[in-house]
Order: structure tokens, then sequence, then C-alpha cells
């Protein structure tokens, strides 16, 4: 076996316990179905593009793109943890490369992202089905939202966990970040109705760019905007994955 | 053959000199023991020759293979045990033990078997179920130690691998070490306890500071300097003052431990001994016990980091 891939089955086995699952699938589709049909009555219709999403629909199709970003802590976590308990210096001083473990995070966060999003997606699909528009860009559109997504958000766990050294200190900053990613995007609510400067912090966010690729693509509208933000997640991610393995590389023993 | 061979190898961190242009040259098929204080350089030498982390100066052959060029080819031919405690803190023992095999690219069949044998080995049977996280320091310890054996390796390190264990497991692992160089396994082995370096080391490299002092096999150590005897004095009240009369005395040096006990070091003790006698006598200062002993391995090493540390 490749050495990445024996990486990679460590870092699942380590990451995938009840907890995580709990955090990563049981709570977005109590998310879904509970505030999904609880807010309806007071959000009845959510313009988007030239038709009206449903909340229910707005929501789940936000969750997935919320549960792409969460999978990612996956990888902070792991790299965090490996720091802590000395797994980082004995990996290194195993069969492996910096390059090898770096990968291997990668994929480790593109696997967790990728089930995430299906399972969201596919759980999710009864409620927004009436307003899927399915075309041979679809898939591909998401897929490309998942990865850029992962490799985007995983970079910046990556980033925190090199740079910080108390546990504390981590899982504020961990969770104060992705609340803010959160909920100043367009996960939750759109940003047609959101008052300034809220609507400009949204644009701030890159959440807010996957929430809204992955929207166009299940609605299928793609629209010259959506294309812009593909480019600009795409950019941000190659840039922080770059900062991300930087630091990853200087770490020392 | 020989193992490692190190020359000039130096690792500097800012201004201090961790390790500081030290050779090294370790035969197969031998436990060779690295021996010094805390913060001599015992950990960064290791880190050195396991290639965690490069050297500043000097060049490093581990295994016939050009350790700073190709440290990945030497990193699958060896077994490395970190001061530093290392562990997966939610998974059980076993799991553990079964994951770093599969690290390893030990068939999976092998790691089931070689597991089953290092439960019994380092005495983890029991524990095999319980998180690592729920372990004490000393079996976790135990675990980071066995797990190390879950890959084969030509070359093992291990840096202060009995901290934390009880007399009892210390021995058994010392035990199963010793039983491991017979199949022809070399071990590089750091510690700060003397009678570990001589129950299992078949040379001993004593460290300081950074450089090394003293390189022997234990009896050659104690043959060197068993000449040496320590004479123990007890005063029966304070004298500040009987240092600077006793160290007129030639030939020996002299260390005032706490107010009343007085320890000499010396080659020439009866004569020392008669001196002694004499200086106190003429400056009624009483005695209430004395004994003089053959030097043990432990003072050797004080001595040796002594030594060293009044050169400079
Ligand atoms: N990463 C590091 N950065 C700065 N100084 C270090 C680092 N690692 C070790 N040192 C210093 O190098 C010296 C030797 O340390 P070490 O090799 O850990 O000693 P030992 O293992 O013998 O106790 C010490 O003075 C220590 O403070
Ligand atoms: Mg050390």
């Amino acid at each position: 076996m490749h050495p990445i891939i024996r990486l990679v089955n460590r870092n699942l086995t380590i990451s995938i316990n009840p907890g995580f699952l709990i955090w990563q699938v049981i709570f977005p589709l109590i998310y879904i179905f509970v505030a999904g049909f609880a807010y309806t009555s007071l959000i009845q219709q959510v313009p988007f593009g030239s038709k009206s999403l449903d909340y229910p629909s707005f929501l789940a199709s936000g969750m997935i793109g919320f549960n792409i970003m969460n999978s990612t802590l996956v990888s902070g976590i792991i790299i965090w943890n490996d720091r802590r308990h000395g797994m980082f210096e004995q990996i290194m001083s195993g069969p492996f490369t910096r390059a090898h473990y770096i990968l291997s995070n990668i994929a480790t966060i593109g696997i967790v992202g990728l089930v995430s999003a299906s399972l969201i997606a596919l759980v999710g699909y009864p409620v927004f089905f009436e307003s899927v528009e399915f075309s041979f860009i679809t898939v591909p559109v998401i897929v490309f939202a998942a990865i850029t997504g992962s490799v985007l958000f995983g970079s910046i766990a990556s980033i925190i966990s090199t740079r910080l050294r108390s546990s504390e200190g981590f899982n504020v900053i961990i969770n104060t970040v992705f609340l803010f990613f959160a909920f100043v995007s367009t996960a939750f609510y759109p940003a047609e109705g959101a008052p300034e400067p809220l609507r400009t912090l949204f644009y701030l966010n890159p959440l807010t760019y996957l929430v809204d690729i992955i929207r166009a693509g299940i609605f299928g509208n793609i629209t010259e905007f959506v294309i812009v933000e593909m480019m600009v997640l795409a950019s941000l991610a190659s840039v922080l994955f770059v900062v991300a393995t930087k630091l990853l590389t200087r770490l020392d023993f | 053959m020989s193992c490692i061979e190190g020359k000039n190898l130096s690792k500097s961190y800012g201004s201090t000199k961790a390790v500081d242009n030290i050779a090294l040259s370790v035969k197969s098929g031998q436990v060779f023991g690295f021996l010094g204080p805390n913060g001599a350089g015992k950990s960064t030498t290791i880190k050195l020759l396991t290639t965690l982390i490069s050297p500043s100066e000097g060049s490093l052959t581990i295994l016939g293979i050009d350790a700073v060029k190709h440290p990945l080819a030497v990193r699958h031919k060896i077994g490395v045990v970190l001061q530093q405690p290392s562990y997966e803190p939610t998974l059980t023992v076993e799991k553990s033990l079964e994951k770093y095999g599969m690290m390893w690219n030990v068939p999976k069949n092998e790691c089931k078997k070689r597991m089953e044998i290092l439960l019994q080995d380092f005495d983890l049977a029991d524990i095999r179920k319980k998180r690592n996280e729920d372990l004490s320091i000393g079996q976790r310890r135990r675990v980071q130690v066995a797990r190390e054996f879950m890959h084969d390796m030509e070359l093992l390190f291990l840096d202060e691998p009995t901290v934390g264990l009880d007399p009892s497991a210390r021995r058994k692992l010392l035990d199963f070490l010793k039983n491991k160089v017979k199949t022809g396994l070399t071990i590089f082995y750091t510690t700060h306890n003397l009678s570990e370096a001589e129950y299992l080391c078949d040379e001993i490299a004593i460290i300081d500071k950074g450089r090394i002092l003293t390189v022997d096999s234990p009896d050659a150590l104690k043959k060197r300097f068993g000449k040496e005897k320590t004479i123990k004095i007890h005063l029966l009240e304070k004298q500040p003052i009987v240092v600077s009369l006793l160290s007129r005395i030639p030939e020996c040096v002299v260390d005032l431990d706490n107010g009343t006990t007085i320890t000499i070091h010396s080659e020439q003790s009866e004569l020392v001994l008669l001196q002694v006698l004499k200086i106190l006598s003429e400056n009624k200062i009483e005695l209430e016990d004395l004994s003089a002993v053959p030097t043990n391995l432990e003072e050797i090493f004080l001595k040796v980091v002594r030594d060293n540390a009044s050169h400079n």
C-alpha cells in the first residue's frame, strides 16, 4: 500500500467516532428538519435568481456547504493532536515524508467532506427535490465545491493548528472562526435581504462563496457572478493551501 | 560492520550548541549506551541520527546510507522511541499496535500475530481494550515501546525508555531488549541511569554539554577510573572553613555537599585519608563518621562530567 493511503487509513480510524458522527450527520439533519420547517411560517419564500425557493430547500442546500466546512475541522484536529501527543514526530521518524503527511491530510478532508456532503444531499433531497434542476454540470459543480471548500477550510484549520501552542487557545480560536464563517454567511439566510454592512461581510466570507456555488449547482442557476465566485474560491484555496503547507514544512521538533 | 558513523556532527539552536562536533562509531549487534545528565544533548543526537533534524555541520552514515542525503531510506530501516510520549488518545492499546503495524505496511495477519506476542511480552494483555488516554504514564510508555516492535528493523533508537516504569517493568524491558540484540538487532540507548547502562550496554559514551567525553565498555570504564576511591566524611557540626583547609591536599577533589558532609575523590586514597585526619585534628574538628569506598560507575560518570565542567 502507498504511504499516503496508509496514513489516510490511520486518519480515518482516529477521527471517525460517535461524537464526530453526531456532530457531522445528526446535527445538520436535525437542523434541516426542525429549523427548516419551524421557520417556514416566518419565511415563506426565499428569492433565488429567477425563481424562489421554500426555506427548507434553501437551508438544506446551505447545510451542505456548512457541513463541508465543519468536516475540515477534522484535519485541523488531527494535526493539532498529532503535535500535542507526539505522533507528528513519531510519524516523521517513520517511513513517511512531510509531503506524505500533508497530502494524506488533504485526502482525509476530501473524503470526509465528500461523504458528508453526499449524505446531507441524499437526506436533504426529499426536502429540496421539487426545486432541483439537474443538468450535466450539477454533480461536477458540487464535487468542485466540495474539494475546493475542503482544501480551503482544511488549510485554515491547519494554519491555526500549526500556529498555536495551548489547547484552550486552539478550541476557542477554531470555534470562534468557524462560528463566524457559519453565521455570517448565506448558509442560513440570503444575502439579498440582509442590511449593510452585514451584506458586505457576507462576501468577505469564503463559506458564502462555497454555499452560493453549491446552490447554483443544485438549483441550476450558474450565472456569471457564480463563475467569479468559483474563481475566487479556487484562488483563495490555492493561496491558503500553499501557506498551510509552508507552515507544516517548517514545523520543527 | 559499523551501523552508525558520524563525523564532526554539530547541531546549534541559535547560540546554543546542543551537539558540538561529535564523532560516533557504533558497531552492529551491540547496545550502545549514550549517557549524560539532563540537557547534555542526548535527545538532540537521537533526532540527528534518526533524521528528524538535519545536522548544522558534519556527515552521517546510518546502515551504510548517507543519512543527510537519503533520510527516508534510513527511516525505512530503523525504529525510534523518542523521549516524548506519543500515542493516539482515543485508540485502544490493541488498536494502536495494529494500526502502527499497518502504517509500517506489515500484512494484517502478521500484525495480529505480533500484537498478541507483544501484548504478552509487555504485560499489556489486561489493558488491551483500554484507550490510551486512560492509561497511566508507565503503561503508556510500555505501549509506546512495544508498538515499535510491530515492524522489522535493523537499528533501534531508544531515548530514555524506562522513565516512568516501575523496577520490575524496567527489568523486564531490559531483558526483552537483551534478547532482541541476540537475534541481531543493534540498539542505540540513551539514559541518565548508570546501573541500567551497566546492565545493558556493550559500550558507553558519556556526553555532557553537547560533547562526547569518553567512550568505552562498562568494565573498561571501571578499570580506568576504578583506582579512584570515594572518601565520605560526616562532621558533627557545620564547618564551612573545612573545604579550604582540605583543598590544600594534593591529588584529590573535595566537595562539601551540605554543611556537614564532605566527599573526596582520589586515586591516592590512603595518603589523602591520613592527611585529612591530620588536618581535622589540628583544627579540632570532630568527626561523626568516615568511610572510603571504591568508586562505582555512578561516581565515575559524575567525575567525568565534573572534570569536563571545570575544564571550561
Ligand atoms: N528545539 C530546540 N530549540 C532550542 N534549544 C533546544 C531545542 N532542543 C534542545 N535544545 C537545547 O539543547 C540542549 C540539549 O538538549 P537535549 O538534547 O534535549 O538534552 P538531553 O536529551 O540530553 O536532556 C539543551 O540545552 C536544550 O535546551
Ligand atoms: Mg533527552
